[in-house]
């Protein structure tokens, strides 16, 4: 066996494999280990790699599961976790100086269900710092480059997740996403990844960026395999009052083909005016045709405040972080400097030397929209704006059942293009802060290529509606049949 | 909604976040975050007078756990990754900085 053996694999391939004896666990993991060694130089995609800890946990898992029908779904297969996912015993940086060496003692909810379902913790990916950016250039460790051109970003701030199955490095991955940090490196690489329902997934152990936007979600390179994740790792979860006191997500929730062709899918007209690469939106209309031609209904529908949930989003967003980033004081745990000072010296001299400048610019940002004076005129309009986007989007579902748009504006784009002005860089979210901002689900899918780059697809449904997400994808990937990214790095 | 920020509010904010910049940076800064604040002024052409906010989605009824105490046993590790630490005791430096006359 070796890795190109691997390509057009899903997790079902590789526990085939293991039931009739042609693979273990440790041979598989040092296929995965020796691709790393060779590509990750160049990719950057993890912040750590848990070699031994995976070998020793490879080999429990043979010990114990000797009898194969009982093994769990994700038995022996390895997974990365984006590094602001807290992971027992390994480090968990969220790409910041401020929490340079610090060790979780605990795992979040989605890797703990992981790890009973038989998965192996590989390493930790490289994101933009505090998952604030959509480039993985914030982070302090240095960016993640785009497997299919190194000369350019893999999108972020789940950048080094993305890259990491774009590249074969991992088979799956676990992102988290706040106004589209799943969806947009997914896009820029070429799988696929899904943001779920507001609180279908524990936020527990999920480091806090911006907490009434935050969820974990999966990443994989088939649409099949997110789904595998997404049962795993969905349902109720005590330890996080927000989560929703739901079952885990099943596979029964997703229509059949029969149905899906009976589905209406609705064309959000705002997301396909001005601002967007006329490539982008031919590649799409492509698909459309394709699905139109399979007897799907395709209406035109409006978002009339789509155009406003991007500054809302930016008023929100760091408002909620401003006061979340509070924490970082040197108190108790992660960086601490000035210690021999006065308290005041000690707060000041850890955050100025521990924090990023984007991470600034939002906390100052932040602190300025809810700071007295302001309030009202900042964050109170933030969140009536949001109430109006949330509104559109229901309403829209009274006349289809899914939504498809383009995840980005753009291409991957190259390093150092869009860091000169912030605002530039916060367009990169444009088409998907919005259904962040009504906490709908929403997934990527790559929907074929132009001059080498991917180009992604989103489909946004109702809420706790990931079924006809999936079910849709499911769909697309079988009548687009593209090949699985496995770019030469380096060439 | 004002629209403009000044250095001066950006010097207060600062200090108000606990953080410290030389005089270039928090130029840098105030450009930055008066740019931004500019794109804010697109939100003025929204009637919001009668829009209630969202704060929060919660698509379900949040759930309600019985009140019981969870003993958790990771305290050791909490202090084994901390900056500093005496003994089971976090180590901060001096919080109560003058004498005060206690009345």
């Amino acid at each position: 066996m070796n890795l190109c053996d691997f390509r057009n694999f899903t997790i079902r391939n590789y526990q085939d494999l293991f039931a009739r004896g042609e693979l273990s666990p440790r041979e598989l993991l040092s296929i995965f280990l020796q691709r790393i060694r060779e590509v990750d130089p160049l990719l950057h995609a993890f912040l750590f790699v848990n070699e031994e800890g995976a070998f020793a946990r490879a080999q429990e898992l043979e010990e114990k599961g000797k009898d194969k029908d009982t093994r769990p779904p994700l038995w022996g297969i390895p997974v990365a976790i984006k590094d602001n996912i807290c992971t027992l015993g390994i480090p968990t940086t969220c790409a910041s100086r401020i929490l340079e060496g610090y060790v979780p003692p605990y795992n979040a909810t989605a890797v703990e269900r992981l790890e009973a379902a038989g998965a192996i913790v590989l390493g930790k990916t490289n994101m933009d710092e505090f998952a604030m950016g959509s480039s993985t250039e914030n982070s302090a460790y240095g960016p993640t480059r785009n497997p299919f051109d190194l000369r350019r970003v893999p999108g972020g701030s789940s950048g080094g997740s993305a890259a990491a199955l774009a590249a074969l490095e991992v088979p799956l991955a676990l992102g988290s996403d706040t106004g589209g940090s799943v969806r947009q490196p997914a896009a820029f690489c070429g799988i696929v990844g899904l943001r779920p329902t507001y609180g279908r997934v524990s936020r527990y152990g999920l480091v806090s960026f911006a907490s009434s936007l935050d969820q974990i979600g999966p990443m994989a390179r088939t649409v099949a395999d997110t789904i595998t994740l997404f049962e795993i790792i969905s349902g109720r979860d005590e330890r996080d009052s927000t989560c929703a006191p739901y079952p885990p997500f099943s596979r029964t929730e997703i229509p059949h083909k029969e149905e899906v062709r009976k589905m209406v899918v609705g064309l959000p007209r705002e997301y396909f005016s001005g601002g967007v690469d006329s490539r982008i939106v031919r590649a799409i209309e492509e698909v459309l045709k394709g699905l139109e031609g399979e007897g799907l209904t395709i209406r035109e529908v409006s978002l009339p405040h789509t155009n406003y949930a991007l500054e809302a989003y930016y008023i929100v967003a760091p408002s909620e972080a401003s006061s979340n980033l509070a924490r970082y004081d040197g108190v108790l745990y992660g960086l601490r400097e000035g210690g021999a000072g006065s308290l005041q010296d000690m707060y000041f001299k850890t955050r100025t030397s521990g924090f990023g400048v984007e991470v600034k610019r939002r906390i100052l940002l932040g602190t300025y929209s809810l700071s007295s004076g302001y309030y009202d005129a900042y964050y109170l309009r933030g969140m009536k704006v949001r109430t109006l986007v949330r509104q559109d989007f229901e309403k829209a579902f009274e006349e289809c059942h899914v939504l498809i748009t383009p995840v980005s504006p753009v291409f991957p784009f190259f390093f150092g293009e869009r860091t000169k002005d912030p605002y530039e860089m916060y367009l990169a979210d444009v088409f998907t802060i919005p259904s962040a901002m009504a906490g709908i689900p929403a997934l990527s899918l790559n929907c074929g290529y132009v001059d080498g780059l991917p180009v992604g697809l989103q489909i946004i449904a109702g809420p706790f509606q990931e079924g006809m997400l999936f079910g849709l994808a499911l769909f697309l990937e079988e009548m687009l049949a593209l090949p699985l990214p496995f770019p030469e790095i380096g060439q | 909604m004002s629209g403009r920020v000044s250095l001066e509010e950006v010097r207060k904010i600062a200090q108000l976040a606990k953080l410290s910049f030389s005089e270039e940076e928090l130029t840098q800064f105030f450009q930055d975050i008066s740019n931004i604040i500019a794109h804010f002024e697109k939100l003025r052409e929204l009637d919001l007078e009668h829009v209630s906010p969202t704060s929060h989605i919660s698509w379900s009824q949040p759930p309600m756990n019985p009140d019981e105490p969870v003993c958790w046993q990771g305290s050791d590790l909490v202090l084994e990754h901390a900056p500093h630490v005496a003994g089971r005791y976090f180590i901060v430096p001096k919080v109560v900085e003058k004498e005060e006359k206690l009345s």
